[in-house]
């Protein structure tokens, strides 16, 4: 495993600490859950900023042109390194996904998938592996795995900002929910400084802040 | 002819000379110079009645070919007049000096200097410039007038013999024979008498000289087109045999455009079937290409809708939209893999663009506008660049931009300041932070600046974390605010 996932990126130095290889692993397949796309695409946009090389190609592959490059740049990505695919269908999706993951000029490919079966999840692998190219398969479902195989497999939610924080900071609870050969984790994160720092309350905290809302929630709010 | 002579032998100068050629079993003069003109020999006489005329003439045969290489290098010549050059007639050439005259001080300046020098390349010329081909034409060859104005035109052409109107001469014998000798006399004739008598070739040539219809010139040199073709004993139906031929085609092509440095966009593959029917392949890419490997790519995908049907029988290739492309730096075999900064790239996006059209596949183009239906704007990879407009300072922005944007339902607000609880798209959310207002006011330069009210946008964080970017429309009338989302943010 050291030897297959060589290439890593730095995540934040605490969520390295689980990851095989001390470092996200580059040439193989992510899979980024966010429901609302936006953190799941902006989580997934700083790692692949962070693909060597510095300003390499980024490709952007969804079925709407709803991307907005500008709200990227504080994830230090530039709106010169992307290319935008729209594909109509799932089919044109998968085949430019799998073509863009076999160019070794391309440093990332970011796509928006509804779905991926196994034999597609091993294709897009295979096409990783062979060039070096990272993919990075968003999903807005979060209830069940709907990419079959992948490296490693990401929940991202939003969280309500602790006090303090601004909009350019984005809080994140990060759910590390499967890891090849590491070990999957939770943490709560802010993004400050163009690092991902987490937050020192354990994930706990967080659950119980939660469900302290909820309780509090009057009853016409329910009925909304 | 003669000019070609004395270019050759300085001395055929010093006594009368006479080309000529065989017609109708006669020998006739194709051309003399000028001694022997002024013993008054005409081309088109024949050989006997010249000589008699004449007896010290001296003769030599008509060489046509050798006449057309050296007029076609004359034409050649006359580019650096204008890249409009053309042969007319067999004498003549003609030139389109429309928007060259100021490189030269003036048409007179032009005219002199072209006569000149090829005057001093022992060339006999008459030269006239007019703003039709064809007064310019008449006037060469019949006048003395050598630059005439549009509204000088019908004036100078009067006086000129109906010939200079480049009529067929049994036409112009027939005029003549009726008393219409100049072209001021047919000008004076009813159109309609003319045309039953004479045909209407010779009223089209009238309002050519006049500049009433159009006359096109036919460069010397029309560029020959980027086309290639096979045409095969036996009809072909196999993919194989089609891709073979292809290849074969395309390396042609190929070839060529690597010659002269060019490179195209577009390449249409035409299959020829054998009951008249054609199938077209068409590869475009992204940038003027020449590669065949690549270009062979492209086609094979393509190659699975070609229906060769009974058999195709020709297959031709063109390829279009032709434009410069600097030669690619080969690296030797010995170092690196030869393959260019980009050019996997490029192809990646050649092949993508040509599944799902180029429209699709696109670079972002960053205005230097607030306004953020206007900051961004997806360029298809195929066009060319431009650089991006500098970002003024990273704002925060969405990473998901509606357009257009979408209305929200308010369902509680705090006046004067952003709503508490909204419903977007069936779902209720609970705002328990907000950042804002930023105004964006429409920017007065754009089309329809009307078409938006100012707005005040708010950034805004519902109680589970969710980001959202909403403004509200600020309308002088202030009937009922109207609010919208616009964006994810992270």
């Amino acid at each position: 495993m050291q030897q297959r996932f060589s290439r890593t990126v730095s995540v934040s130095k605490e969520i390295d600490a689980g990851l095989p290889g001390r470092g996200l692993p580059l040439g193989c397949i992510h899979e980024i859950q966010n429901p609302g796309l936006a953190s799941g695409i902006a989580f997934a946009s700083l790692l692949a900023g962070r693909t060597p090389p510095f300003g390499g190609q980024l490709i952007y592959v969804a079925s709407d042109r709803s991307f907005h490059p500008l709200g990227l740049l504080r994830y230090g990505v530039q709106p010169e390194q992307w290319i935008h695919v729209s594909a109509r269908s799932s089919q044109d999706l998968a085949w430019t996904v799998l073509e863009a993951l076999r160019c070794p000029q391309v440093s990332a490919v970011l796509a928006v998938v509804q779905s991926a079966d196994l034999t597609l999840c091993r294709r897009f692998q295979l096409a990783a592996e062979s060039s070096g190219v990272t993919g990075f398969l968003l999903t807005d479902s979060a209830a069940k795995p709907a990419i079959a195989s992948v490296i490693t497999r990401w929940h991202i939610s939003p969280i309500p900002a602790p006090p303090g924080t601004t909009f350019s900071e984005a809080c994140w609870d990060i759910n590390l929910a499967y890891c090849r050969g590491g070990r999957p984790g939770h943490w709560s994160t802010v993004w400050r400084n163009g690092q991902l720092e987490v937050l020192e309350p354990s994930s706990e905290t967080v659950e119980s802040q939660w469900s302290q809302r909820v309780r509090f929630l009057p009853a016409d709010r329910l009925a909304g | 002819m003669i000019d070609r002579l004395e270019r050759e032998e300085p001395r055929c100068g010093a006594f009368p000379l006479a080309a000529v050629r065989e017609e109708k079993g006669h020998l006739h003069i194709a051309a003399v110079n000028d001694l022997a003109r002024g013993a008054g020999i005409q081309a088109g006489a024949r050989l006997a009645d010249a000589r008699a005329l004449l007896p010290a003439l001296r003769i030599v045969l008509h060489d046509p070919e050798a006449d057309e290489r050296l007029k076609q290098w004359i034409v050649e010549w006359c580019d650096r007049y204008s890249p409009l050059a053309a042969h007319d007639g067999a004498d003549g050439i003609v030139l389109d000096i429309t928007g060259c005259v100021h490189l030269f001080e003036g048409e007179a300046a032009l005219l002199e200097t072209l006569e000149t020098q090829l005057r001093e390349m022992k060339f006999h010329v008459r030269g006239a410039i007019a703003d039709t081909a064809a007064a310019a034409w008449a006037l060469a060859r019949f006048s003395k007038r050598v630059i005439v104005t549009r509204e000088e035109l019908p004036g100078a052409l009067d006086p000129l013999p109906v010939r200079a109107l480049r009529i067929h001469v049994e036409i112009a014998t027939e005029l003549g024979r009726v008393g219409l000798t100049t072209i001021g006399h047919m000008r004076r004739i009813p159109r309609d008498a003319l045309a039953t008598r004479y045909g209407p070739g010779v009223l089209l040539r009238l309002d050519q000289a006049l500049g009433l219809a159009e006359e096109a010139i036919t460069p010397y040199r029309a560029p020959a087109p980027y086309r290639t073709g096979q045409v095969f004993a036996e009809p072909i139906g196999t993919t194989a045999a089609v891709e073979h031929t292809l290849l074969g085609l395309l390396t042609a092509l190929c070839v060529r455009l690597e010659k002269e440095h060019r490179g195209a966009r577009r390449f249409d593959l035409g299959c020829h079937r054998v009951d008249g029917s054609t199938a077209w392949l068409q590869v475009r890419t992204s940038r003027p290409g020449r590669s065949v490997t690549h270009l062979m790519r492209l086609f094979s995908e393509k190659m699975s809708t070609l229906d060769a049907g009974f058999g195709i029988e020709i297959m031709t290739l063109n390829a279009a939209d032709v434009e410069g492309a600097a030669p690619v730096q080969m690296s030797l075999p010995h170092c690196g893999d030869g393959i260019g900064k980009d050019t996997l790239l490029t192809e990646l996006l050649d092949r993508i663009g040509l599944r799902l059209g180029f429209e699709h596949v696109c670079r972002f183009q960053i205005r230097e506008s607030l306004l953020p239906e206007f900051s961004t704007e997806f360029v298809p990879v195929s066009s060319a660049s431009t650089p991006n407009a500098h970002w003024p300072e990273p704002r925060v922005r969405p990473v998901r931009f509606l357009d257009p944007p979408v209305p929200i339902e308010i369902a509680e607000i705090i006046p004067g300041k952003w709503p508490v609880r909204i419903r977007v798209e069936r779902q209720l959310h609970w705002i328990v932070r907000a950042e804002g207002p930023e105004r964006l006011t429409p920017e007065w330069w754009r089309d329809q600046p009307l078409r938006w009210a100012t707005r005040d946008y708010y950034r805004i964080e519902s109680e589970q974390g969710v980001r959202l970017w909403i403004f509200r429309e600020i309308r002088r009338t202030e009937s009922g605010e109207r609010w919208f989302l616009h964006g994810h943010l992270p």
